[in-house]
């Protein structure tokens, strides 16, 4: 059992998701989808635009319900947000009304296992590992939207959560910033050992963070092809990865998936059209 | 934007400026006449002060001067000298009854629809119970409830109360709910996955992130509530500001009318102007 719940640290047993439209016209968003993800996992979710990809990582956020089908995590069935899961959004990451100490101090907010004075120095913990600490004080509207990230990320991890769910976390973000956030997460990381389900559209940005990247189709999100990085880029990256051969072409082989996928969509949205 | 003087232009190629270009110089009040241009604070509170000098020069000059009868528009001073009288005969109580009624009312219309505003919003059975009963209510003149109020709590205290508070807490509640409404689903989703639960959520995030907004709300119902304490004042009361007020009508004193109107306006103004500065203290970081 507990090498099961190891290598099926995430699962998805035969999950669909179906948003219910006006007047009975049900969308469907995700059709069955069996996945299994290991503890300490890296994995990349891309697909087009509006695919569902956000909604499967909602499902194990708890923040969705399965249609039908059960996902469970460390064997126990998801059924409802909790702080196992962390979230990290785009935007709204932070919260305005607390400085950035407090951002990071609320992760442990509601934790009943540890007294106060040892959720400030975990607080200070993380708040020193994102490289904040000078900023404590300062409220998240003085900041920069890479540091607001960063203070969001804290905040996730001081919560201790079993996987960190984050839906296009740099997607708002400028490229020097969006760089340095990237191979910082990576190191965090490998650091806290935490599994990562990581919602992106930029193919660079996947295959530089990805021990593993799920393609998913064109809604309803059905996977397209699941890739194993970790066996062909070294667990250590840095910006120099790019140059690598086997680098270029997985990012190749992901965009030519996603390139014909689009195509195919559009094709098919053009004939239900007509 | 030009970043060089002509003259910094003129400047042979090669020379090394000793000093930086001239700064372009531009008058500070180009601002204030600027589309969605950003103005100094200090000239914003000089023109706010020239809009009352220009409305009562013109008042003082066309009374004073006699171009209109004064029974129908009395001089400035003569305001100034009825406002007078009225506080040497205890006007200042008329005021005290009428700020308390007003407070009254306003704070037991706050304190039932903020938490119900948060509910209504956050839990759709009673948003589906309450919205339609509170817009069938918010619909109504309030003018109309008079004879309603006075019938079942009397020309005491109650009814003016009753009525303020129904003028009040019907607004309020739904601007609560479109308060809480906007918040963004990020704050309460992060909570969620932190291990707020619902009471938690409410407190500690709903709350602190719609507070901004609502002391706004409550600021403009602020407002509502005085036209409707003039209402109750003139209809059924023997004390208050329009109570004075409408008494002066009657004997025809014009001055005590305008007396009257400049008492609810400056009382207007003053808590409007207390309410934005600690709005401003209490949310520092929206600054």
């Amino acid at each position: 059992m507990t090498q099961m719940t190891e290598s099926q640290f995430i699962a998805f047993r035969d999950v669909t998701k179906v948003f219910e439209a006006a007047a009975g016209d049900d969308i469907e968003v995700v059709e069955p989808l069996s996945l299994t993800i290991a503890r300490g996992e890296f994995v990349v979710f891309v697909g087009p635009s509006g695919c569902g990809k956000t909604t499967v990582m909602r499902m194990v956020g708890g923040l969705e319900t399965p249609s039908t089908g059960t996902i469970t995590l460390n064997g126990k069935v998801v059924d409802r947000p909790s702080r196992e899961k962390g979230m990290v959004f785009q935007s709204y990451s932070s919260f305005p009304w607390l400085t950035v100490f407090g951002n990071v101090r609320f992760g442990l907010k509601y934790r009943r296992d540890v007294s106060a004075a040892e959720k400030d120095r975990i607080a200070r913990h993380y708040l020193d590992l994102v490289g904040l600490t000078p900023f404590a004080d300062f409220y998240v509207n003085r900041i920069s939207g890479g540091m607001r990230q960063r203070v969001a990320i804290a905040r996730t991890l001081a919560a201790d959560p079993l996987a960190l769910l984050m839906d296009e976390p740099f997607g708002a973000l400028d490229a020097l910033t969006r760089e340095r956030l990237q191979l910082q997460l990576l190191e965090l990381q490998r650091a806290e050992r935490k599994t990562v389900i990581f919602v992106t559209h930029d193919v660079d940005e996947a295959v530089l963070l990805a021990d593993r990247i799920v393609v998913f189709s064109a809604r309803p999100a059905r996977v397209l092809r699941d890739i194993q990085v970790a066996g062909e880029l070294p667990p250590e990256r840095d910006f120099e990865i790019s140059e690598n051969p086997a680098f270029r072409r997985l990012r190749q082989e992901v965009l030519g998936l996603l390139r014909s996928e689009e195509e195919r969509a559009e094709q098919a949205g053009l004939a239900a059209a007509s | 934007m030009p970043t060089a003087t002509p003259r910094a232009r003129s400047q042979p190629k090669g020379a090394a400026p000793a000093s930086r270009p001239e700064r372009v110089h531009r008058s500070p009040w180009k601002a204030l006449f600027t589309f969605r241009a950003r103005a100094r604070a200090d000239l914003e509170v000089r023109i706010g002060v020239a809009a009352f000098v220009v409305v009562i020069g013109t008042w003082l000059l066309t009374t004073e001067l006699g171009f209109i009868k004064s029974q129908f528009l009395p001089s400035p001073i003569a305001v100034v000298r009825a406002l007078w009288g009225l506080f040497e005969n205890g006007y200042i109580r008329d005021i005290g009854i009428s700020v308390g009624r007003v407070w009254g009312a306003f704070l037991a219309a706050a304190v039932i629809a903020i938490p119900l505003g948060i509910l209504m919003s956050s839990y759709r059975g009673v948003g589906a119970f309450t919205e339609p009963l509170v817009d069938f209510v918010r619909y109504l003149p309030v003018p109309a409830l008079v004879p309603l109020t006075l019938i079942w709590l009397g020309i005491g205290e109650g009814s003016k109360i009753a009525l303020l508070w129904i003028g009040t807490f019907f607004q309020l509640v739904l601007l609560v709910a479109d308060d809480a409404r906007r918040v963004p689903k990020e704050f309460i989703e992060t909570g969620r996955t932190l291990g707020a639960n619902d009471f938690a959520l409410m407190k500690d995030v709903l709350i602190r992130a719609m507070l901004p907004s609502t002391v706004d709300s409550l600021r403009i119902t602020l407002g509502w509530c005085w036209t409707y304490l003039l209402i109750a004042e003139i209809v059924a009361s023997n004390s208050g500001i329009g109570y004075e007020l409408w008494t002066a009508r009657r004997y025809g004193k014009t001055p005590e009318v305008f007396a009257g109107i400049l008492t609810i306006g400056i009382i207007g103004l003053a808590s409007d102007q207390a309410i934005r500065a600690l709005h401003r203290r209490c949310f520092r970081y929206l600054a």
